[in-house]
């Protein structure tokens, strides 16, 4: 897309995708917005309580819309967490004069909620220091706006890793407790949420609680993947490892029933340590697996690699040669699958990040490679997540919506352990209810490519996806890519009555990240 | 499709946030506001440069935040732009108008490459001249002081001035001391040969070989991302060829030494500026910190006592004669 220059001083065009009717003045995309009402009242209030509040366009532009780049919403006022006893304050004044707070962490959701449509938004990276950092115990206390990758710039220099992150640089930690959190290595170790040990949180009504599976068992079970309803997570214990480097292999695939069949396979025998699925096209799928130490790969390589039935990088292209030479109606399709092979490929192998084949930083890799060759203004990432027999169903159904909205799209497939005593965590979560053992996420990507979608092709796109999860009785794997409306359809209206009314009990004025979920 | 020779500008924003993750004035502030980030953003709701004085100020313009764009927008290129947008204190005008007399009436050079040691370089004497010799170069009169300082304060820089620079620099290979002026003879001179004092010294085997595992490299952050791509297959060599540390962090970016922004160049140095020696040390036991840039010098000698060299007087003091024309010529 070509983006014309702007003066500064003058307003440029909207950074989120335009509407189906165009030549009409941007709107605050929430029709819901909060109307101000006392709003000075409050701000007087929140200055008494020595809270810092700005107002000013160069504070709330920041925030004018998420990574999805489809909701567009202006805070009134903005306040940078720097405490949890500021943070109580806020939620205090905010309370007794019933002004909405939307908390942000990294600002990742792809529907907008990290969007505050009027009201105050608390910019949670304002909290991101390291508190300590325990070696032996193999913890670490973090305020929680931190983001993954400064904490592990942080735990680096100790030789020491996280467990588990989503592949994304800038998410926090707080925002992922709440959502969930996806790795590669999810599979083996489950989401960054199953890795808090404790936590810090300011409750809506300003009360500042430490929490954990033994200390107010009720909070903690809320806040983890609650979508930040129940508490601002201002500090994380997480469990960490030892850094290791990984060695990395990738089998291609021109079927992505066998790859996922035998993704499936591996996380079953636990024959490795990191597991997913990338695609480049339907036909073009890879598998990738990795290891965190050289006797893991051995075994792999012994027991498992031969029942693996995807290629090597050079069988593979034999095949797809082979593939298109009777097929030379389809070249342009196969330039296509050249090109993103020559644009994305060598993005994996930086020598900066091998060192004796093994890939250094992983996450670094991964993450510069999301955004470099699938970033863009708009980011729309609906995605399912369901029980492990149900999901080849929900891929090929959601593989058939993408082909009917965009010319290219990725898949990203991953499994995520669960863990049987984490169940009260995962009710009405982004872990589907029937899952066992593991639940399976697959994120649909569409390649925007520089065209321009309108906001109601993306929302139609997004629907279809979620439609299939309402069909399968699925969940969302994370709810950055579910929209509110779904969520009584997916959960049935017993469970969210439930929450609601624990909701309105924790948060009487209902001030908390509203029009999320509830 | 961008690319790094058609940069694009802040319209194009996406918000990704990478950026805050490398940048020493966001993590001197924890504010959005002090971000590149913050700054594309603001600009896109529409805000003036003078709304957005604290932060231009508070820029160290180490240029991390270019390389890591997923966007390719030349970020410390709109704050350059933002600044020379803004006000300008008298000292600064003067000072720069000081420098370009004194350059104009300096002698044109004569043919072959140059070294163009910059102010920190020039105020000491004997490493220039240890420098020089290790390099086989001469350095040149007019080095483009007046200039660079041009490029930093937000100055306006005379077109016939410019044209007499690059008249008497094109076509030639050189080795430039400062930064931000090497990262614009890059663009002003597509054709010419030009790399930082800090790789052509770290090429020369005299230095290489005095280089060893417990040492601390510190690469001057702003020659280093102004030439990303290129230079951080060289650091890495280096790093495998010596086994030193280097001050780069896990996306390789280099953490800068000196957070120290227009308002604060002159002043002495600070807290903030011995939290950031800390942290780039933090984790690390070095018997030595070799740097590339003076300035980085200053700020670990404040806040370490570990024995800090540049890298120039690293070289045995019998090799400084034996040394022919270094890599780069
Ligand atoms: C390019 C891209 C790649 C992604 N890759 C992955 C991936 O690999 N795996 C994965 O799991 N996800 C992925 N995601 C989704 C995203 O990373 C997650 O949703 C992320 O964990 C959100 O973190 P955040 O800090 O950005 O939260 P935000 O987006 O800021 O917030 C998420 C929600 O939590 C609330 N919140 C934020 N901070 C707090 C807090 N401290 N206390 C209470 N509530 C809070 C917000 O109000 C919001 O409702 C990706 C998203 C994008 C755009
Ligand atoms: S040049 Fe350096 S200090 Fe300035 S915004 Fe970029 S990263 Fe931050
Ligand atoms: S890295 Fe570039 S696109 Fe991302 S937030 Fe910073 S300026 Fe915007």
């Amino acid at each position: 897309m070509k983006i014309p220059l702007v003066e500064p001083g003058t307003i440029g065009p909207c950074p989120v995708a335009p509407d189906a009717l165009q030549g009409i003045t941007r709107q605050q995309t929430n029709p819901a917005r909060w109307n101000g009402a006392g709003w000075q009242d409050f701000v007087a209030a929140l200055r008494a309580a020595d809270v810092e509040l700005v107002e000013s366009v160069v504070a709330c532009g920041v925030y004018a819309t998420d990574a999805g780049g489809t909701a567009y919403g202006m805070p009134h006022g903005v306040v940078i967490a720097r405490d949890a006893g500021q943070v109580s304050r806020l939620l205090k004044t905010a309370q007794a004069c019933r002004v909405p707070v939307t908390v942000r962490g990294g600002g990742l959701t792809t529907e907008g909620e990290s969007v505050a449509f009027g009201g105050v938004l608390l910019d949670m990276s304002g909290m991101s220091r390291v508190l300590t950092i325990d070696a032996n115990a193999l913890t670490v206390r973090t305020e929680a706006g931190i983001y993954w990758h400064s904490l592990a710039e942080e735990l680096r220099r100790e030789n020491l890793d996280y467990l588990s992150a989503p592949l994304n640089l800038t998410s926090s930690v707080g925002g992922t407790l709440g959502v969930g959190g996806i790795d590669v290595n999810s599979a083996r170790l489950g989401c960054s949420a199953d890795q808090a040990v404790s936590l810090q949180v300011v409750t809506p009504t300003g009360e500042i609680v430490e929490c954990s599976d033994t200390e107010n068992s009720e909070l903690f079970q809320r806040v983890i993947l609650g979508y930040g309803q129940f508490g601002v997570i201002t500090e994380a214990t997480l469990r960490i490892r030892p850094y290791t480097p990984l060695a990395m292999h990738y089998y291609y695939y021109s079927s992505l029933r066998a790859a996922i069949e035998d993704l499936q396979m591996l996380d079953r025998n636990d024959a490795s340590d990191y597991s997913g699925i990338l695609t480049i096209m339907d036909c073009a799928v890879n598998l990738l697996v990795a290891f965190d130490s050289d006797e893991r790969e051995a075994a792999f390589r012994k027991h498992w690699e031969s029942r693996l039935r995807g290629h090597g990088e050079f069988g593979f292209a034999l095949c797809m040669l082979g593939h298109y030479a009777v097929r030379p109606w389809k070249l342009g399709e196969a330039l296509y699958l050249l090109q993103r092979k020559q644009a994305v490929f060598p993005e994996f192998r930086r020598p900066e990040y091998l060192r004796a084949g093994k890939m250094h930083d992983r996450s670094v890799v991964f993450s510069r490679a999301v955004w470099k060759h699938w970033g863009s203004r708009q980011m729309v990432i609906p995605d399912l997540a369901t029980s492990a027999d149900k999901f080849i169903a929900a891929v090929e159904r959601g593989n058939a919506i993408c082909r009917k909205y965009f010319r290219h799209y990725t898949l990203y497939c991953v499994g995520i352990k669960l863990r049987p005593e984490h169940k009260p965590h995962y009710e009405m979560s982004c872990i589907p209810p029937d899952a066992d053992g593991w639940a399976y996420g697959c994120e649909f990507e569409p390649m925007i490519e520089g065209e321009v979608y309108s906001r109601d092709h993306f929302q139609a796109f997004k629907n279809a996806i979620y439609d299939i999860g309402v069909d399968l009785g699925a969940s969302y794997y994370r709810f950055g890519g579910m929209m509110k409306g779904y969520i009584r359809r997916v959960f049935g209206d017993a469970v969210v009555d439930r929450h609601l009314a624990l909701k309105r009990r924790a948060d009487p004025a209902m001030i908390l990240n509203r029009d999320v979920i509830f | 499709m961008y690319s790094r020779a058609m940069p694009r500008e802040f319209p194009a924003c996406s918000g990704c946030g990478l950026c805050r993750l490398v940048c020493p004035m966001w993590r001197d502030h924890r504010d959005p506001r002090f971000s590149p980030e913050g700054l594309a953003k603001a600009l896109q709701s529409g805000a003036t440069a003078l709304e957005l004085a604290a932060p231009l100020a508070a820029c160290s313009l180490c240029g991390a935040c270019d390389p890591v764009c997923p966007e390719g927008i030349d970020l410390s290129g709109m704050i350059m732009d933002l600044r020379s947008r803004l006000p300008r204190r008298a000292e600064l005008a003067a000072l720069q108008a000081k420098l370009a007399q004194a350059a104009a009436s300096a002698k044109a050079p004569a043919a072959g490459a140059l070294l163009l040691p910059g102010a920190d370089l020039r105020a000491n004497p004997s490493l220039l001249a240890r420098a020089r010799t290790l390099l086989g170069l001469r350095s040149a009169d007019d080095d483009g002081a007046d200039i660079a300082l041009a490029l930093e304060t937000g100055g306006d820089i005379d077109p016939a001035r410019r044209r007499q620079l690059l008249g008497r620099l094109d076509g030639r290979s050189l080795v430039v001391g400062d930064g931000l002026l090497l990262a614009a003879l890059r663009r002003w001179l597509p054709a010419a040969r030009l790399h930082s004092l800090g790789e052509a010294l770290s090429n020369l085997v005299a230095i290489r070989r005095r280089l060893a595992s417990a040492d601390f490299y510190v690469i001057e952050a702003r020659a280093y991302h102004a030439d990303y791509e290129r230079l951080v297959v060289h650091y890495d060599r280096l790093r495998a060829d010596t086994g030193c540390a280097l001050n780069l962090d896990l996306q390789r970016i280099a953490i800068p030494a000196l957070t120290r922004s227009l308002t604060r160049k002159s002043a002495p140095l600070g807290d903030e500026d011995v939290t950031q020696v800390r942290w780039m040390l933090k984790g690390l036991a070095p018997r030595r910190i070799v740097v590339e840039s003076l300035a980085d010098r200053a700020a670990f000698e404040r806040a370490c006592d570990i024995p800090v060299l540049h890298l120039a007087e690293l070289a045995e003091d019998s090799m400084m004669k034996k040394e022919t024309p270094h890599a780069c010529g």
